[in-house]
């Protein structure tokens, strides 16, 4: 078909936020290239719902050893289908499955790899796609292009706009045989550990509160959590915190935790690493409590108190239960 | 002639450069606001070895050169001069000292825990009435079957409350002058050597200085450091070496001053333009960073000759006095630079403006570095 | 056990951003005399592996693709503990996308020996691109884990912890196998002793060229990459950071009253 595929999951029989995603990205890339959209899907599930959002053809493997994630078959899967499809594009998301899968789907295709993009366009003759990401800890942004195809793809989450759905539309479904063997199946999952976080997703949440080494220790976040409960918000942290095992690695925000965009973004205690605020970057709001002037986190910040937050919070703490009434 | 670190030396540069920015430099700070020493971090210090740089190995050291110890003096003062004094006696006055002129069983018995930073020394040669003038010593010591007893007071001992070992100097005979003057080493927990007071400070808080008490205090003989009447010899050379590591503490001291100062010119906005590019504060960055280059060279200059066994007390006190002085001019001109941001304890450039009067002060004052200068020059 | 840990050597990654500069020749950041630093993670992966050897046993070699001054960064991983040391260096590389790096870096690991753990940051400290690690893998033709933050030897292999968005998930896996290692308590990298790295920075490490490794030129480097930077620019940022004055009481008012501002509360 050659044009762009998107690896898609459905989930209750509606695309999953990280598929609108690339789904979104999808179409302003397909309007460009002026090449059609399909869709990668392993497994069961309904495919329709992708239909709406642009999608014309459904390339599924179907087979009982893809229920569960394993890295070796699904790359065996999604490679038959990047031959039967020969997409110029293969999307896939920038999350834990991306980084398990793009490289060495790109390393099976001889083709090549851009991560974590930011931005995509097409070049001026319509015939070249360009991918933007961030480099350097965000201090650089770099514009790629593929010098062959196909060009394997991965989309950093929570950036690109849901896709809006396209009207009612048909598509097709193309089945793609894909010889698994649990033989192939090299590594073995033994469990699925859930660290269970209350109220709202950091990934969704308007408010996030995030702390840092300058917390001092675990108790350092319980005046975090009442903050972020009386605004609604999710609880953060920066590696720093995360490395010390205050808090679990889930809460983790920055370039390898989650990514956050919030309208308001609390750090506290935090010193602003590279790795830290590559993370934060879509924040509306950023405040940064620190005891360090120097500290780059002010950088990073569009208001700053410069002081312990352990006077700072207690009383930012009443005021927004006076506002909020918490 | 090379002004360049070999590539062990940059190594070392970096790894000392790498745990001072993430270990020492957080907590300087707080070890200086609330007057605390630096506990966790010297037992880290001790394990890495930093507690007896040019130490053999086989006494526990790390067997590293003398321009390596004045990389990891100056690094570790770069990021907090309390934490970089505190390693600087240990490795120069006391292990140095010891080392030097002390016996193999004392080496064994007591070198070995110093060197590898499991235990803390401090150097007891200051008096209420005899600082500079060193050979006017007042502590007595009275040979006494096979002990010797102690008797007086000490001032303005680094290390003081926290030190496992001691060395004492004192005097077998005040007729004798410097060559009535001996050393002992002494065991904290020994009846009769306690702390009288702690000071409060300008400076360099996280250290503590000592008034240190000596009644009736029995070190038994095996402690004798050297000869009787050794003692003068072994202070005057250990602070040589001690020399060197505060001119490598007062660059590091100067260094943080002037990084600060120029992240904060080029940052500062005042007149519609960053602060740097004015011609006052330029002269000024370039003073700081042309006398701060000057005065590593000096203690640099210094260190190679210890490592080449020739006579380097003239250069170490050259090192010492211009470095000092270098320090507390930086630091002053840094607060200059930073205007009412440098008086206020929000940024440390009042820290390190004081940290660096004490270089000019101990071991040694400026007034005595000219004169051991002079007494080379005209004999 | 045999581990091998890849090191990449960059600038320091924390430079600030107002000494930054773009080479627009290479399209690299310049290197300016800045600090050169082991890649962040690489070194909690070098952490793992030392653990990993004072449990159980075994070797541990570092290997790294650079430039000549990247021997500072395998000493560096010789001070902290490694046995062995091994540098690719070749002015063929340069310009070499993530399949050049991971072509070279399997072919120096088949040169070391048998490789019972491959391990590598999971991403690196400058480009940040989580490709090469898994490159490895396929080019070696053994499996790969992303993102682990623990490891555990067992009878037949080792448990590893995979870091994913709700938490985490254990897996088993049989040697050989490359992971990529993420940072966490068990794996905060060790300062090396003093004697260490004095012992370190005797060691010679000759650069093993790509002809020592028995690779064709033109099979790495510029000529064969496949992807290119097109553009590599400094986004410019406007917004400067307001400082709040006062007393806790006052800066928490002032606060309060922009956070209303701006709407977001």
């Amino acid at each position: 078909m050659a044009g762009i595929v998107v690896l898609s999951k459905v989930e209750n029989g509606v695309p999953s936020r990280s598929t609108l995603e690339l789904l979104g990205g999808a179409q302003r890339l397909a309007a460009g290239l002026q090449a059609p959209v399909g869709a990668a899907l392993l497994g069961q599930g309904d495919a329709t719902s992708l239909y709406g959002y642009g999608v014309e053809i459904v390339f599924r493997v179907d087979h009982p050893l893809l229920k569960e994630y394993q890295a070796d078959l699904h790359l065996i899967a999604l490679e038959r289908i990047a031959r039967a499809a020969e997409p110029q594009v293969f999307l896939m998301p920038g999350d834990s499955l991306g980084r398990d899968l793009a490289a060495r789907l790109a390393f099976r295709l001889k083709a090549g790899v851009v991560t974590e993009v930011i931005d995509m366009d097409v070049e001026a003759s319509g015939k070249i796609p360009r991918f933007t990401r961030q480099a350097y800890g965000g201090k650089a942004s770099a514009v790629m292009v593929p010098k062959a195809f196909p060009v394997v793809v991965t989309l950093k989450p929570r950036t690109f706009d849901p896709a809006a759905p396209a009207g009612d539309k048909q598509g097709r479904e193309v089945s793609v045989e894909a010889p698994l063997d649990p033989e192939q199946a090299r590594t073995r999952l033994v469990e699925r550990v859930l660290e269970e976080t209350t109220g709202v997703k950091l990934e969704d949440a308007r408010v996030v509160v995030s702390g840092g080494r300058g917390l001092g220790g675990p108790e350092g976040f319980d005046p975090l959590v009442e903050l972020a409960r009386i605004l609604k918000g999710a609880v953060g942290a920066s590696r720093a915190a995360t490395d010390a095992g205050w808090v679990p690695s889930s809460m983790q925000v920055g370039q390898t935790g989650k990514t956050v965009s919030p309208d308001l973004y609390v750090a506290v205690g935090i010193s602003g690493a590279t790795q830290h605020v590559a993370g934060i970057t879509g924040a509306k709001t950023i405040v940064a409590i620190n005891t360090d002037p120097e500290s780059s986190i002010f950088k990073a910040a569009h208001l700053g108190i410069v002081g312990d937050y352990k006077a700072i919070l207690p009383p930012l703490i009443a005021r927004c239960r006076e506002l909020m009434g918490g | 002639m090379d002004f360049g670190l070999t590539q062990q030396q940059q190594l070392f540069q970096e790894m000392v450069r790498e745990f001072a920015e993430k270990e020492v430099a957080p907590r300087a700070a707080e070890v200086d606001e609330e007057a605390c020493f630096p506990a966790e971090t010297v037992r880290m210090m001790g394990k890495l070895g930093l507690m007896g740089v040019t130490i053999p190995e086989a006494y526990g050291g790390a067997g590293a050169d003398t321009i390596c110890y004045a990389i990891a003096v100056e690094e570790i003062s770069r990021a907090c001069a309390s934490t970089g004094v505190i390693m600087s006696i240990n490795n120069s006055l006391v292990c140095d000292s010891i080392h030097t002129f002390g016996a193999e069983e004392q080496k064994r018995r007591l070198l070995i825990p110093l060197a590898r930073g499991e235990k803390l020394g401090c150097y007891c040669l200051s008096e209420p009435d005899a600082g500079s003038d060193a050979a006017n010593l007042q502590l007595t010591a009275r040979a006494e079957g096979n002990h010797f007893l102690l008797n007086g007071v000490k001032n303005f001992i680094t290390n003081g409350q926290e030190a496992n070992i001691a060395i004492v100097f004192a005097t077998v005979d005040r007729q004798l002058k410097h060559k009535g003057i001996s050393a002992f080493l002494v065991e904290k927990g020994t009846p009769g050597f306690g702390v009288l007071k702690v000071e409060k400070k300008l400076g360099i808080r996280g250290t503590s200085c000592c008034q240190l008490l000596f009644e009736n205090c029995r070190v038994p003989r095996e402690n004798l450091l050297g000869g009787i009447g050794e003692g003068f010899n072994i202070a005057m050379a250990s602070l040589d070496g001690g020399r060197i590591g505060i001119a490598a503490q007062a660059v590091g001291i100067a260094r943080a001053a002037y990084e600060a100062a120029l992240g904060y010119a080029k940052g500062r906005v005042q007149f519609g333009q960053p602060i740097a590019s004015f011609q006052a504060i330029q002269f000024m960055l370039a003073d700081m960073a042309t006398t701060i280059d000057a005065a590593r060279l000096l203690a640099y200059r210094a260190a190679i000759l210890r490592d080449q066994g020739i006579q380097y007390g003239l250069e170490a006190s050259m090192a010492k006095l211009y470095a000092s002085e270098v320090a507390m001019c930086v630091t002053t001109k840094a607060i200059q630079i930073y205007g009412g941001y440098g008086y206020i304890t929000d940024y440390p450039v009042q820290r390190y403006f004081r940290d660096a009067k004490v270089t000019e002060i101990y071991e040694g004052t400026s007034e005595i570095q000219r004169l051991v200068i002079a007494g080379h020059l005209v004999g | 056990m045999r581990i091998v840990v890849c090191l990449k050597q960059i600038i320091d990654p924390e430079l600030p951003a107002s000494q930054f500069r773009i080479d627009a020749e290479s399209k690299r950041q310049q290197p300016n005399g800045h600090p050169l630093v082991v890649s962040p993670y690489d070194e909690n992966a070098l952490e793992l592996a030392l653990k990993l050897k004072e449990q159980t046993g075994g070797h541990v070699a570092v290997l790294s693709v650079g430039q000549s001054s990247a021997v500072s960064a395998l000493r560096k991983g010789l001070a902290m503990g490694a046995d062995e040391a091994a540098l690719i260096s070749d002015p063929a590389l340069e310009g070499s996308d993530a399949f050049g790096i991971a072509t070279a870096l399997a072919q120096g690991i088949q040169k070391l020996g048998h490789a019972d753990l491959v391990l590598c940051g999971c991403e690196s400290g400058d480009w940040a691109d989580r490709t090469v690690g898994p490159i490895v893998a396929e080019t070696l033709k053994i499996p790969c884990v992303t993102f682990v933050a623990r490891v555990e030897r067992q009878d037949r292999g080792v448990r590893v912890q995979r870091v994913v968005e709700e938490g985490y998930e254990v897996w088993e896996v049989t040697p050989p196998v490359l992971l990529t290692i993420l940072s966490d308590e068990t794996n905060i990298p060790r300062y090396p002793k003093v004697k260490d790295i004095m012992a370190a920075s005797r060691r010679p490490i000759p650069p093993w060229s790509v002809s020592d490794l028995g690779l064709d030129a033109s099979s790495v480097g510029k000529a064969v990459k496949r992807i290119e930077i097109q553009e590599l620019t400094v986004p410019t940022r406007e917004s400067r950071c307001e400082l709040l004055e006062g007393d806790a009481q006052e800066q928490v008012a002032t606060l309060i009253t922009r956070l209303r501002e701006r709407k977001v509360i």
